[in-house]
């Protein structure tokens, strides 16, 4: 059985500007397999962000193939592409984008209740998730009362819930100062020690370097790729 | 947590303006509530005036009884409509302007209605007024008066009232009369403002000094059988007079003069409903406005595009459906306000009312809150649903 | 002799029937409604029979001089004014009872057009007090008719109170909103040394200019609405009322309402806002 999670061919991404179409993304070729541990890195404006909401089936290709799981997205309805992002894949954000209204663990359980989760069952994942990033103490408490870093950690727990396959994060640290960035790091580096796939754009060399594989984007296309 | 459970939250996450748009929404549910109440209010308070008096026909010279003109040679008129098989009892009502003596004082306007009945097969007659104390009066000697005589003027049952009336013109020059008060009555059909005198035709006669004639304002008639057929049979007994049922007078009054009161009901309903679903709209666009980066998070954790779309709509049916339950006894209180008001108008039956409760305005209510929660919901809920989730996620890191 | 009073609206409904011979004495002219002419289909040059008894006893021939349209009334509307207007010598005479000698018949109003308006009341006074039993009044004291709409207008004067209370409500909630998406602006402004005083007057302004702006909108729709609402009902009840009018001091009063109630709500809403430090309110 094949392990590759997702397989992108030749894909790109363009948008249709007044001063003429932008190419976001050219002719990527990518997989990622179970377990990869992946940095994409370059100067701003070369397509990492897009390249990722593309691999999580948040953006179409404009051209190539997008295969995830081995379907190929484009024919998927949006229903479809949501239930594959609620279920197999986990998304974190450089502004964590929590529910200031919700408390740490209403937060965590959300995409649990909305995957049909039992009651019971979501509560205690949920409090097996924030044990997992070490805020189990600040269950109740809500996004404003937290620092950065917690946020993100919670933020972290919450794209865990639903058990994905492959975990995206987009500057994960872009907000977080060094020290606490690297405690991000080291807790991203135990989730895909533990199974998830790990896709990170970043600009930070401290999360770049703990990756296996380092993807360098310019003007939308992968220049080059180091392995560790 | 459901859509209903995130909207709640999404709603206290601003408590001021959650409570400002739902106290909105309760001041427009209110004067949306009214304003159906007024659409049949008058129609429903007439029906069921005319139908506790007891009478289904009214025979006079108009289409529609009291706007001035007398049916001739009553006493005959009335025979030859109580000589109907289907004719129950009939009622000759005449009524003049009375004067009210007083020791001391000035005199007391009044209406007095002198009434006649004829009944078949000893079925009951029914004077134009109730008796609250007493009993009514019999003879030609006999009065009831209402409550604000008996109180302006210190009478009560057993008491004498001096007045004078006038059948004719209003300058004659009368020799007052003294008539017993048998009992204390409400008048349903008197006008605000106005009191009432209620007695037999004989004493109205005795007030007029004699000056009455064989004319009467109004007959009454109850039926055996089906009103409408017996109307039409009376019409066909006692041609150039109009027998109008109580429906056929209702119905003619709606074509008249509540037509006014149906359409400005029908204007500021209408109003009310594009306020509020303009207003209840911008606050939910600007709410959402304010949310899309938290939006495009959730589509790209997996919410479905239904599922936003449901919390958009579940946060309006919350605003409107809390507003809707305060505006239920904010819009009876309004409702009575306003109905005192109306109720000012001269010529209206002090028992008329303009603002009538009834299950179908509710009905009616509950529907058009419901509508304009979705009406309104639809613009807010065509962004989150055609929100796109990796600009809008660019844009917020960009903002 | 030409008929000076206006009071004579005479509804003949039913009586009216169009006579195919000329009658034998000259027929003498009557005016009719526009109404009345296009229900029976007349035209001047017609010739009716009027009488006031529905079985047509005692009619009388007149010929259709004119065609007019009826003042308004207020109080009649809903009805269509079915109207035949005559000399008052043929009025008498087509409604004295039978047998009933000429002369002994009344009128119920006379309405008095006077050199100068201004002599309306000293006129009435002097009218009361020469002729007992007659009674006197000013046009614009004739509150019997004019009482119902005094009722109206305090019936609507409660509508807009409410209509009021409720955008004035929807308008702090949309202020505080609005004011809140700039929360971050007003922060930095704080922080960088600008007193809350300063934002509060740069709120003013705008505030008082969006109200303007709104209000003058408002004004422009409420102009078009009475031109809609005004041709609607014209057309719903075939009449020549106005229903609504936008007056300068209508335009006026609601200005006056609509601009300082906009500006104090997003003072109101800025206020609420710059009681917090600039730091909380710059932070994201």
């Amino acid at each position: 059985m094949s392990d590759v999670i997702v397989d992108a061919r030749s894909v790109g991404r363009s948008f249709a500007m007044p001063a003429g179409p932008v190419h976001a993304v050219r002719d990527v070729t990518l997989q990622v397999r179970a377990g990869d541990h992946i940095a994409v890195r370059g100067p701003s404006g070369c397509g990492k962000s897009t390249l990722l909401h593309m691999l999580g089936c948040v953006d179409a290709p404009s051209s190539g193939t997008l295969l995830f799981d081995g379907q190929d997205v484009s024919q998927l309805s949006d229903a479809r592409r949501s239930a594959l992002r609620l279920r197999r894949i986990g998304f974190i954000f450089q502004r964590f984008f929590l529910l200031p209204m919700l408390t740490a663990a209403e937060n965590v359980e959300l995409p649990l209740s909305e995957a049909g989760a039992a009651r019971r069952d979501r509560q205690q994942r949920t409090k097996s998730l924030l044990e997992y990033v070490g805020l189990a103490a600040r269950a109740d408490h809500r996004p404003s009362q937290l620092s950065g870093g917690e946020m993100q950690r919670v933020a972290i727990a919450r794209a865990l819930a639903n058990n994905p396959q492959l975990l995206l994060a987009d500057e994960p640290t872009g907000e977080l100062d060094e020290a606490t960035g690297a405690q991000i790091a080291l807790l991203l580096d135990r989730v895909n020690a533990d199974g998830t796939a790990l896709v990170i754009v970043t600009h930070d060399s401290t999360l770049a370097d703990r990756a296996a594989r380092v993807l360098m984007m310019r003007d939308g296309r992968i220049e080059r790729e180091a392995t560790r | 947590m459901n859509a209903v459970g995130f909207a709640w939250r999404s709603l206290v996450r601003q408590p001021a303006r959650a409570m400002l748009g739902v106290l909105g929404v309760a001041a427009v549910g209110a004067l949306l509530l009214d304003m159906l109440l007024l659409s049949q209010g008058l129609i429903v308070s007439m029906r069921d005036l005319l139908d506790r008096s007891g009478w289904d026909i009214r025979v006079s010279v108009r289409e529609i009884p009291g706007r001035g003109g007398r049916v001739p040679a009553a006493s005959e008129t009335a025979a030859r409509i109580a000589a109907l098989p289907s004719v129950k009892a009939t009622l000759i009502v005449r009524i003049a302007n009375a004067r009210i003596e007083r020791d001391g004082g000035p005199y007391i306007a009044a209406t007095f209605e002198g009434v006649s009945g004829r009944s078949n097969r000893g079925a009951p007659i029914t004077a134009p007024w109730t008796v609250l104390r007493g009993r009514d009066a019999r003879g030609a000697d006999e009065v009831v008066i209402d409550e604000a005589i008996a109180k302006t003027a210190n009478l009560d049952v057993g008491g004498t009232v001096t007045l004078r009336a006038s059948c004719v013109a209003d300058l004659e020059a009368l020799p007052p009369a003294h008539l017993r008060v048998t009992g204390i009555a409400e008048f349903p059909f008197a006008v605000t403002n106005e009191d009432g005198i209620g007695g037999s035709l004989d004493a109205l006669e005795a007030a007029c000094g004699g000056n009455v004639g064989d004319e009467a304002d109004l007959l009454l008639v109850t039926s055996t059988g089906e009103s409408r057929e017996t109307a039409a049979a009376i019409r066909a007994a006692v041609p150039g007079l109009f027998a109008m049922t109580n429906d056929e007078v209702v119905g003619r009054l709606q074509q008249t003069g509540f037509t006014y009161f149906r359409q400005i009901s029908a204007v500021l309903t209408t109003v009310t409903v594009s306020f509020a679903v303009l207003l209840i709209s911008v606050l939910l666009t600007v709410s959402v406005n304010q949310r899309l980066g938290e939006v495009a998070a959730l589509r790209a954790l997996g919410f479905s595009r239904s599922r936003v779309v449901k919390d958009v709509l579940s946060e309006s049916a919350l605003i409107v459906g809390l507003g809707g339950l305060i505006s239920l006894p904010l819009g009876l209180l309004l409702a009575s306000g306003l109905d005192r008001i109306l109720k000012g108008m001269p010529g209206i039956p002090a028992d008329l009312h303009f603002f009538v409760f009834e299950g179908t305005a509710l009905a009616t209510h509950v529907g058009l809150l419901a509508a304009t929660a979705i009406i309104a919901a639809l613009y807010p809920m065509r962004i989150v649903s055609s929100l796109p989730i990796a600009a809008t996620l660019r844009d917020e890191v960009i903002g | 002799m030409i008929l000076r009073t206006l009071v004579f609206l005479l509804v003949l409904a039913g009586s009216v029937t169009t006579a195919q011979e000329a009658a034998r004495a000259p027929a003498h002219d009557v005016l009719i409604s526009r109404q009345l002419a296009t229900e029976q289909g007349l035209s001047v040059g017609s010739l009716v029979r009027l009488a006031t008894d529905a079985t047509g006893t005692g009619a009388r021939t007149f010929r259709v001089a004119g065609i007019y349209e009826p003042t308004p009334d207020p109080a009649r509307l809903g009805t269509v004014p079915r109207e035949v207007r005559m000399h008052l010598p043929d009025l008498l005479d087509v409604t004295r009872p039978p047998g009933a000698l000429a002369g002994t018949e009344y009128i119920a109003n006379i309405n008095v057009a006077l050199a100068d308006p201004a002599d309306a009341t000293a006129f009435a006074r002097d009218v009361n007090a020469r002729m007992p039993g007659v009674i006197a009044r000013p046009s614009s004291e004739a509150a019997g008719s004019a009482g119902p709409f005094r009722v109206l207008e305090r019936f609507h004067l409660a509508i807009a109170v409410v209509t009021i209370v409720a955008a004035t409500v929807f308008l702090l909630a949309l202020t505080i909103m609005l004011v809140d998406e700039r929360r971050e602006t007003v922060g930095i402004l704080r922080l960088i040394g600008l007193p809350a005083r300063r934002v509060l007057v740069q709120v003013l302004i705008e505030g008082v200019i969006v109200a303007s702006a709104g209000a003058a909108f408002g004004l422009v729709l409420a102009l078009l609405s009475e031109s809609l609402i005004n041709a609607f009902f014209q057309w719903r009840y075939d009449t020549a009322l106005v229903f609504v009018r936008i007056t300068r001091d209508v335009a006026l009063t609601s200005t006056a309402i609509a601009v300082p109630l906009g500006a104090a709500a997003t003072v109101l809403a800025s206020w609420a806002l710059l009681r917090r430090s600039g730091l909380r309110l710059a932070r994201r």
